[in-house]
């Protein structure tokens, strides 16, 4: 086009272009982005493909992560090792169904992935535990946690076995249009 | 598309079925493959839809694009290179256009802060400001290219009666009263040049080339809203399940604004867990009917203050020394200034009634939150657009019989509406959150943080852009105004956002909300515009000596006048006078419209019964689950009580995972 640029290959920038819901010039910034986050770490070259890592204590200090309290789950669920260490195509991957444009089945995908706190693709009595204690803090007494947990599961459970499986928090967000504006982060 | 299965298949899973690793590896082959052959056969649009929401690591859609694209090359006929060539530039081409609109979108930056400081329903209050002041520049460019540039170039030496004073800004009349400004600054002959451009038909055609475009993009937004967001509402919608798992703001970075979100999510968690728990007190005959007849007594009030704030307007305008002084002797400066009385009692009323009818919802009891707010957005609502009917009716009943150059007249009442209402935004802004978060934090503290009431505000402009519809006609250039009150709107409100208020608490069901907003601007708003310039131009006389529409009977004869003045066989006419001028199409057209209605609401309906039937399907599935886990449990005791009595007929205890079923792919 114009753009000398020496980051990537032109057939790399057209693949994350057609993979991910970015385009070029935003690729480049987030590769921007990717690199501060360890400079010593991560190249400037990216031609052919260096295998790094970032690791997951670094991630989870960029400011649009920084302060929300799933941050660790979702920088989890988007690594290949599930330890949270998200190589540059990993950091895409996660930035792109955070964006605005990715569909709501994909991201109720992710979003599942991120309150299924054991991993076990149910999100399960405890697990909702948990999401509510990093939502709350201390304001809820043991009770009320148990109380609203049971609940929850109550009511968005269809197949009856007190667990929530895929299939029910997919029809839960199908009734929750906002689902769509607020799973989403800008970057 | 068959769906990928949501959960990898790895080992663990399908181990449990005791297949081997070979097994899993062609079992994991043949899904790709299916799925390479189903991407293949899309089309390139709707093939990149796809890959693009594939849920798999990046490096594996990398792998499925990279296998599409071989096969589709080998399907082709063209050289390889050439066509890969091709394709793929006009696939930058795409992406480099994209990225190009990308920099004419502005505040992008702005809107990223606002985002993550105050949440998503705060800033659906500034991206509806953003796209408002879209259709109002839009309006600006096709005017000033279409009409102004013309008049300015040929325009008849009109020297103004008084000089330029201060008041004018306000007032809009004296020095910009024969200008471009406003329809009277206009005149109706064709220009003589290479190509003839003739005035009439310019104005009109702009005019109305607008206000249609306009109209399909308000519809189109109204239907995407509503498809996406008044999504099935069966069953409970409010309860702790969807507040746990969707409710949580993901875009606020802000460490209070989470702190805020925290609190607020904790305080409802809190409410609706004390709701649960009381007794739900059953309403005695007597309180229902108390209840009942508050409520009446409520939108008594109400319709009675919105009848009054228009009987009022409407005495005050019709009253003959206040508005009709001031075109008998133009170089008065009382009579000019007292031309603004009318515009500030309108804004008076725009602000203390509403005021007025939140007072008067204390009195009332809801049952459900969500429904005080929409009863306060359809009072207000309908306040405002009596108040607007009531002008409209005054400009197009009264005024055009008594003054002459009546149109110029509407356009400067309609620019010294929106200066004051500007300038009643202005003055709220300050009273109404910088000096009440004074007074809330400093002197009364139980008062607290004034909250951003986003459904007063949407309302306020929405307001404002039907007075810029309405105004379009009768003064082209007045999108300058609401181009300009909408920035410094955006930005004062911005400040004021950060310094003084704080978002609202209850943010539950955004998007309905926001689907109403639309839904609102284009329902009475637009289409009130709409009827009030077609009425204008349809039926009314243009004014004789000034405008580019003197002397017809009606500004649409220069439609006729055109037409007639092609020659006979000329398609344009043929069309103009065979079928836009004869009743038998427009009764065909709506017959066709209504059966086709007819026709998609029962399929609606139908669906709606499909739906209710999976749901049912899906808990029955869960019935059965558990039936046959049961079963099966049953069955392995009995074998194992069996094995302990003859051992030596079983050898081995089968291995039996009861899980298995949960391991299967999700579209089987």
């Amino acid at each position: 086009m114009g753009n000398k640029q020496t980051i990537f290959t032109d057939e790399q920038l057209d693949a994350y272009q057609d993979c991910t819901f970015f385009t070029r010039k935003e690729i480049l910034r987030l590769h921007g982005r990717y690199h501060e986050l360890a400079p010593h770490l991560v190249p400037m070259d990216y031609t052919n493909d260096p295998d790094v890592k970032v690791p997951l204590a670094l991630i989870v200090n960029m400011p649009e992560l920084k302060e929300n309290p799933f941050r660790n789950r979702i920088v989890e669920s988007f690594s290949e090792d599930g330890q949270g260490n998200l190589s540059f195509n990993d950091f895409v991957d996660m930035f792109s169904v955070l964006s605005e444009m990715a569909p709501r089945e994909l991201k109720a995908i992710y979003a599942f992935k991120i309150y299924d706190f054991n991993v076990d693709n149910y999100i399960c009595k405890e697990d909702l535990e948990k999401t509510l204690n990093k939502l709350t803090k201390e304001e809820l007494t043991p009770e009320e946690v148990n109380l609203v947990c049971e609940k929850a599961i109550e009511e968005a459970d269809l197949d009856g076995d007190s667990k929530l499986s895929f299939a029910d928090f997919e029809n839960m967000i199908s009734r929750a249009p906002d689902f769509l504006s607020t799973f989403h982060i800008r970057i | 598309m068959r769906r990928m299965s949501v959960f990898p298949q790895h080992g663990t899973a399908l181990g449990n079925l005791g297949l081997t690793a070979n097994e899993i590896r062609q079992e994991t082959e043949n899904n790709t493959s299916e799925l390479v052959s189903d991407l293949v056969n899309l089309s390139a649009g709707a093939r990149f839809e796809a890959i693009r929401s594939l849920h798999v690591p990046f490096n594996e859609k990398k792998t499925i694009r990279n296998r599409v694209n071989s096969v589709k090359l080998s399907k082709t006929i063209l050289a390889a290179d050439c066509r890969q060539q091709v394709s793929r530039s006009f696939r930058r081409f795409r992406a480099s256009l994209a990225s190009a609109m990308q920099h004419l979108v502005i505040w992008q930056d702005t809107l990223k802060e606002i985002g993550g400081r105050f949440g998503t329903s705060v800033l659906s209050y500034f991206l509806f400001l953003k796209w408002l002041l879209q259709f109002n520049l839009f309006s600006l460019i096709i005017n000033f290219c279409f009409i102004t540039i013309p008049q300015i170039v040929h325009a008849p030496n009109i020297s103004s009666i008084t000089g330029f004073r201060g008041l004018e800004l306000l007032t809009g009349v004296g020095y910009f009263n024969k200008t471009v400004l406003f329809y009277g600054g206009y005149n109706g002959e064709v220009i003589v040049s290479k190509p003839a451009y003739n005035m009439q038909l310019a104005y009109f055609f702009t005019i109305a080339a607008y206000l249609v475009l306009c109209g399909v993009s308000l519809i189109y937004s109204t239907s995407r809203s509503f498809q996406k967001n008044f999504a099935l509402e069966t069953g409970p919608v409010s309860g702790g399940a969807w507040r746990l798992l969707c409710s949580w703001d993901f875009s606020v970075v802000n460490e209070k604004a989470i702190q805020y979100n925290k609190n607020n999510l904790a305080i409802q968690l809190k409410e609706s867990l004390s709701e649960r728990l009381q007794e739900k007190n059953k309403m005695s005959r007597s309180d229902r009917i108390k209840h009942l007849s508050l409520h009446l007594l409520a939108w008594l009030l109400s319709l009675g203050l919105a009848l009054g704030s228009c009987a009022g307007i409407y005495f005050l305008g019709t009253n003959r020394e206040l508005a009709f002084s001031f075109s008998h002797d133009p170089s008065d400066l009382g009579a000019e200034a007292s031309t603004l009385l009318l515009p500030v009692v309108v804004s008076l009323f725009n602000l203390i009634v509403p005021l007025l009818y939140s007072l008067i919802s204390k009195i009332e009891s809801y049952s459900n939150p969500r429904a005080k707010i929409y009863i306060s957005i359809v009072r207000t609502v309908i306040l405002k657009m009596s108040i607007l009917g009531i002008l409209c009716f005054y400009w197009l009943s009264f005024v055009p019989t008594n003054i002459s150059c009546w149109e110029s007249f509407v356009g400067q009442s309609v620019y010294r509406l929106l200066i004051i209402d500007f300038i009643f935004c202005l003055l709220g802004i300050f009273f109404g959150e910088f000096l009440r978060n004074v007074i809330g934090t400093m002197c009364i503290q139980s008062l607290g943080v004034p909250e951003f009431d986003i459904a007063r505000n949407v309302l306020d402009l929405i307001y404002g852009q039907t007075l810029a519809w309405i105004g379009i006609y009768f003064s082209p250039l007045l999108p300058v105004m609401q181009v300009l009150k909408l920035f410094i709107i955006f930005y004062l409100k911005k400040i004021s956002l950060s310094m003084n208020c704080q978002p609202p608490k209850h943010t539950g069901r955004a998007a309905q909300i926001q689907t109403v907003f639309i839904a609102l601007l284009f329902f009475p708003s637009f289409v009130g515009a709409l009827s009030m310039v077609a009425f204008t131009v349809w039926s009314l006389k243009p004014s004789d000596q000034c405008g580019p529409f003197q002397g017809l009977n009606t500004p649409f004869h220069t439609i006729f006048n055109w037409t007639h003045s092609l020659p006979e066989t000329h398609w344009v006419r043929w069309i103009f006078e065979n079928i836009l001028r004869s009743e038998l199409f427009y009764y065909l057209i709506s017959l066709i419209v209504l059966v086709i209605t007819y026709f998609l609401w029962q399929i609606t309906r139908g669906r709606k019964e499909l739906i209710k039937t999976l749901r049912e399907q899906i808990v029955n599935e869960g019935k059965d689950k558990a039936f046959l886990l049961n079963k099966l449990q049953n069955l392995q005791k009995e074998r194992r009580e069996m094995a302990s009595y003859r051992p030596q007929d079983f050898d081995q205890t089968p291995h039996f995972n009861p899980n298995w079923m949960n391991t299967l792919p999700m579209d089987m």
